[in-house]
C-alpha cells in the first residue's frame, strides 16, 4: 500500500514537475548592450538592443497599420515600443544589476524605438540607473526569471561600455557553456516554493571590472 | 422534537468536522507541494546541494529542448509553405510533435484533468475522453480568439493579449471553483469514511433531518438523474465496483427516501459512485473540467496562428494548431491513464470498501481534489507565475 501511495505521490509529483519545468519559451530575443558612461567614469545607465524572433515579430505587428506594406516606420512604430516597454517595466526589463554586489535600480526607460528590419523587430530603450554608480565590479543579467523569453546574447561584440575608462574589461558568461553559476539554481528557489527563478540558468551573465 | 434537535446538534458537528477537515486537507496539500518542490529540485537538475553544478540535462532538460525545437522550426516551416505547398505536412509533424512533448513537459491542464480522474473515481475511458475533449477545446479557443481577433477585426496583439489574459483568469478561476467543489465533495466522502463504524446511522438521519428544507428543489432534479441512472447501471456497479458497492448501497436506501437528497451535497460523488459515472450528472462534471481546463488557449498556437495568418496561410495555422491539439491530447491521456490506473490498484489491494481500506481511498480521492483547488488558486494567484500570460 505504501508502495502504490508512492505511486501516486510520483504522478503527482510528475504532473507538478509541470510548476518547475512550465517555463518553455515562446519568445527569443537576442540582445546587445551597452554600459553607459558619464564624464567622471560613474555609470549612468544601460543601453538595450533586443531583436525579437521572426514568429513574435509577426504576432507583434499584428493589427498594426503601415503606408506601405511590410514596411514599418519608427513613427508607426511608436505605440508599439510604447507598450513593450511599459509591459516590460513589470519584469523589471528582464535587466538584473549589482555594483560591487549591491543591487542596483533602474529608472523608467528613455529613447526607447523600434525598428523592423529583414522581417524582425529590434527595441531600443536606454535603462538609467536610478543613481549613477562607480562600482569596482559590475554585474549585469539579462534573463528572464520565468523564462518565457529566451535571452541569448549576441555573437559579435555583444556588449560594449560606452565611454567607459581605458582600464575596464569586460567579461561575459553565456547560458550554455557551463560556467553558469550553480548558486542561482540552488535549492533555495525550489524550497522557498517559488519556481520562477527557473530561468536564471539561462542567464546571460556580464561582468565589467574597472581596477 | 428534542430527538431533531439532537440531530441538529449532530449534524452541526458533522459540518464543523467536514470544515476542520478540508482546512487540514488544504494544509496537507500545501505541505506535499513543498516537497514536490524539493523533489523536483533533486531530480531533474542532479543534486539539491550547493554548488553542485546544474545539469539542465534529464528529462526536463531533454523535453524543454526538444520543445523549443520544434516550436522554432514552425516558423520556417509555415514560410516554406507559401512557395511549396508540400511543405505542409512537416508543418504538421512538427506541430504534432510539439503537441506531445508541450504536454510531456508541463502544464496545468494534465495535473488538473488527472488529478480530477482520481478525486472523481473515474474510468480510464473516461479520462481519455476528457484529455482529448480539452486538447480539442484548447485548440478551438486558440482559432476562435485569433480569427475572430485578427483575422476579422484586426485588432493588434496587445488587445488578443488582454482577451488570453482574462480567459485565462477565467478558466484559473473555474479551476479553483472547481476543484474547491471537489474538495467539499470528497472532505464529505472522508469524512463518512473516518465516521463510518460508530456514528453512520445516527449521521444519515442527522443530514436526513437538517436538510429536508433547505434547496430541496433544486436537489431533487439532481437527485432524478443519479437516481433514475443508478436505476439504470446497477449491474454495472456490481461487476466493477464490488467495494464500494457496500456504500453504495447504504445511499440508496436513503435515496428511495427524498431526504436523501441533501446528501447530494456532500455524498453526491461518492456514494453513487460506479453508477454516476457513466451518468448524465457525471457527464456534466466531466464537462466542468473540459470546460475550466480548455479555456485557456497556448500561447504557443496563439503564436503560430497570427505567423500563419500574416503569411496568408491562416488554414495551416489552424491545421497546425489541432495537430499540436491532438499530441497534446495522447500524452494528457497517456498520463490519465496512468493515474487512474494507480488509483484503481491502490483500490484493489487496499481492498477498496472495508474499514480502512475505504478510509485510504476516500484520503486518496480527498488529496487528489486537494490538489486541483490548489493548481486552481495557484495559477489565479501567480504562484505557479511560469504560466501566466506575458504580453508585451
Amino acid at each position: 500500500m505504501h508502495g502504490l501511495l508512492g505511486l501516486l505521490l510520483l504522478a503527482g509529483a510528475l504532473a507538478l514537475g509541470a510548476g518547475a519545468a512550465q517555463a518553455h519559451p515562446h519568445v527569443w530575443v537576442t540582445a546587445t548592450s551597452e554600459v553607459i558612461y558619464a564624464a567622471d567614469g560613474s555609470i549612468t545607465g544601460v543601453r538595450h538592443a533586443w531583436t525579437f524572433d521572426d514568429m513574435f515579430s509577426t504576432y507583434a505587428l499584428q493589427g498594426i497599420e503601415s503606408k506601405t506594406k511590410n514596411v514599418y516606420s519608427h513613427e508607426e512604430l511608436a505605440p508599439l515600443a510604447q507598450t513593450n516597454v511599459e509591459s516590460l517595466k513589470e519584469f523589471g526589463f528582464f535587466t538584473f544589476a549589482k555594483a560591487d554586489g549591491k543591487k542596483e535600480k533602474f529608472q523608467d526607460p528613455v529613447d526607447y524605438f523600434l525598428e523592423y528590419k529583414d522581417s524582425v523587430l529590434t527595441l531600443h530603450f536606454t535603462l538609467p540607473l536610478k543613481t549613477p554608480v562607480k562600482p569596482k565590479e559590475l554585474a549585469l543579467e539579462v534573463f528572464d526569471p520565468s523564462f518565457f523569453v529566451d535571452f541569448k546574447l549576441g555573437d559579435k561584440d555583444p556588449v560594449r561600455l560606452v565611454g567607459a575608462p581605458a582600464a575596464c574589461k569586460v567579461s561575459l558568461q553565456r547560458p550554455n557553456d557551463g560556467t553558469v553559476s550553480a548558486q542561482k539554481l540552488g535549492e533555495q528557489n525550489f524550497l522557498n516554493g517559488d519556481n520562477s527563478n527557473f530561468g536564471a540558468m539561462f542567464a546571460n551573465k556580464i561582468t565589467v571590472q574597472c581596477p | 422534537m428534542s430527538s431533531r434537535a439532537t440531530f441538529r446538534q449532530d449534524s452541526l458537528q458533522v459540518f464543523a468536522h467536514r470544515l476542520a477537515i478540508c482546512i487540514l486537507a488544504v494544509a496537507a496539500v500545501l505541505t506535499l507541494d513543498g516537497i514536490m518542490h524539493v523533489l523536483m529540485a533533486q531530480t531533474p537538475f542532479g543534486g539539491p546541494r550547493p554548488g553542485a553544478e546544474p545539469q539542465v540535462g534529464g528529462i526536463v532538460g531533454w523535453i524543454l529542448a526538444k520543445q523549443s525545437e520544434f516550436y522554432r522550426e514552425m516558423s520556417a516551416t509555415i514560410r516554406a509553405t507559401k512557395s511549396e505547398g508540400h511543405a505542409v505536412w512537416t508543418l504538421l509533424a512538427i506541430s504534432f510533435a510539439y503537441g506531445i512533448f508541450h504536454a510531456a513537459g508541463p502544464g496545468h491542464g494534465k495535473a488538473v484533468i488527472s488529478s480530477y480522474l482520481v478525486a472523481n473515481q473515474e474510468t480510464a475511458r473516461r479520462g481519455i475522453v476528457l484529455s482529448f475533449a480539452s486538447a480539442l477545446m484548447q485548440s478551438l479557443v486558440a482559432v476562435l480568439i485569433v480569427g475572430i481577433g485578427a483575422w476579422l477585426l484586426n485588432a493588434t496583439a496587445k488587445s488578443m493579449c488582454g482577451a488570453e489574459k482574462v480567459i485565462e483568469i477565467a478558466s484559473y478561476a473555474l479551476i479553483a471553483a472547481f476543484g474547491a467543489r471537489l474538495v467539499w465533495t470528497k472532505g464529505g466522502g472522508f469524512i463518512r469514511a473516518l465516521q463510518r463504524p460508530q456514528l453512520t446511522p445516527a449521521l444519515a438521519l442527522a443530514t436526513a433531518a437538517t436538510h429536508d428544507h433547505a434547496g430541496h428543489g433544486h436537489d431533487h432534479h439532481h437527485h432524478e438523474h443519479s437516481h433514475v441512472h443508478a436505476q439504470a447501471h446497477a449491474h454495472v456497479a456490481h461487476h466493477d465496483h464490488g467495494h464500494d458497492h457496500e456504500d453504495h448501497g447504504h445511499d440508496h436506501a436513503q435515496a428511495s427516501d427524498h431526504d436523501h437528497v441533501h446528501d447530494e451535497h456532500c455524498g453526491h460523488s461518492h456514494g453513487p459512485l460506479p453508477s454516476e459515472l457513466a451518468g448524465p450528472g457525471g457527464w456534466r462534471r466531466g464537462f466542468g473540467a473540459i470546460f475550466a481546463v480548455g479555456l485557456r488557449p497556448c500561447s504557443g498556437a496563439i503564436l503560430v496562428l497570427v505567423f500563419a495568418l500574416a503569411q496568408g496561410l491562416f488554414w495551416a495555422g489552424v491545421a497546425a494548431t489541432f495537430v499540436m491539439g491532438l499530441g497534446t491530447a495522447i500524452t494528457v491521456a497517456a498520463i490519465a491513464v496512468i493515474a487512474v490506473s494507480a488509483k484503481d490498484l491502490a483500490r484493489r489491494i487496499s481492498g477498496g470498501g472495508e474499514g480502512g481500506g475505504a478510509l485510504f481511498m476516500r484520503g486518496v480521492e480527498f488529496a487528489a481534489a486537494g490538489l486541483v483547488l490548489l493548481f486552481g488558486v495557484g495559477l489565479l494567484f501567480g504562484y505557479l507565475a511560469a504560466e501566466r500570460v506575458t504580453c508585451f
